[in-house]
């Protein structure tokens, strides 16, 4: 398998993104969630990974996981405040998110957290892993997690919603 | 995760995602209640608080650390902001990302009921292509938008070579809703 040598298919001429923008995906969810509830919410985030991020899936079918762990070691390099561990094996990308950007930005500006926050990154990244025929699993949350990329033919049990914490 | 590295591609999806979902009316109110009054409420503060200054105090650094190529011009009586290189307008164009029908709406989207509640009106062109102009003023004062380059000399975007090219120009007067505009 092969990874494309940019492993973010949308590239911005800085080498950072401005992390009030957090403020905006944060307030984007209160929105849906507020107006449409937690089923439409849930929606919102897989349409995101399936139709948005669809190019990452398609880097990912490609290259497999050394593509993932490509993609999240430009991604959180990308993402101001972020200290996370891409770890590569030959059955699993894990993420050990010790510092989630988000969260850290959010709570330094006393912003007011969605508390279903982080089931996000579960919703979005199942999406986006899919059409790769990989599957995520979480646990943890609340500005630290862990986070596996494997393959669906593991066959390991299926995220349990419990095991991500809500934010705060 | 949801990144801020890539914010405006997926920020200029979800109009699209929104417009489907509930139409144009669950968009404008998006911009207004989740960006204006929830993403931005620090910029809202500090303008209805502070007028001008809080215009100096919010644009000042934002622009910068978005990468904004821009020129601000502010007397007692008008802000006005010169756009040449739109920092998110760019960011799409570049990447060739275009789901909804018109992303720089979203601006006026927030920042007119902002400053509705400020107590201002907008003069406002946009070009399409990363090159805006603002006019800032108090709601009681009559004023007729400048001319090219009589606020801001030769910053003034409208005399850029370009600044009317195919791409629709929008053009709003005494606004401070999304839909007060005209396209030519």
């Amino acid at each position: 398998m092969t990874t494309s040598a940019a492993p973010l298919p949308y590239t911005d001429t800085k080498p950072h993104g401005h992390a009030d923008f957090y403020f905006a995906i944060n307030a984007t969810f209160r929105f849906i969630l507020t107006r449409f509830g937690l089923d439409t919410l849930r929606r919102y985030w897989r349409d995101m990974g399936t139709n948005y991020h669809k190019p990452v899936s398609e880097r990912w079918l490609q290259g497999g996981l050394p593509a993932v762990a490509a993609h999240w070691r430009a991604f959180f390099e990308a993402e101001p405040g972020a200290e996370v561990e891409v770890i590569e094996a030959s059955d699993e990308v894990r993420l050990e998110v010790r510092t989630c950007p988000m969260i850290k930005h959010l709570r330094e500006h006393q912003r007011e957290i969605v508390p279903c926050l982080c089931q996000h990154c579960y919703y979005v990244s199942e999406a986006m892993a899919a059409p790769a025929g990989l599957t995520v699993r979480i646990s943890g949350g609340n500005g630290a997690c862990t986070q596996r990329f494997i393959r669906q033919s593991q066959n390991e049990p299926g995220q349990q919603l419990d095991q991500i914490k809500e934010a705060a | 995760m949801t990144g801020c590295y890539d914010f405006c591609g997926h920020y200029e999806w979800t109009f699209e995602w929104l417009r489907q979902l509930g139409g144009h009316e669950l968009v404008t109110a998006y911009w207004d209640e989740a960006i204006n009054r929830d993403a931005q409420v620090h910029a809202h503060t500090l303008i209805t608080a502070k007028g001008f200054e809080g215009m100096k105090e919010y644009w000042g650094p934002t622009l910068a650390d978005e990468g904004a190529v821009s020129h601000r011009t502010v007397t007692d009586t008008v802000f006005r902001i010169d756009m040449h290189e739109c920092p998110s307008k760019g960011f799409l164009l570049r990447n060739g990302l275009q789901q909804y029908a018109d992303y720089c709406d979203h601006c006026m989207g927030w920042i007119g009921p902002m400053m509705k509640d400020a107590g201002f009106v907008v003069d406002h062109q946009h070009n399409h292509c990363g090159q805006c102009w603002w006019e800032m003023r108090r709601a009681e004062d009559a004023t007729a938008p400048s001319g090219p380059g009589e606020l801001s000399g030769a910053e003034d975007v409208r005399l850029r070579p370009g600044w009317v090219g195919d791409a629709p120009m929008d053009t709003y007067q005494r606004a401070t809703k999304p839909d007060d505009k005209t396209s030519a």
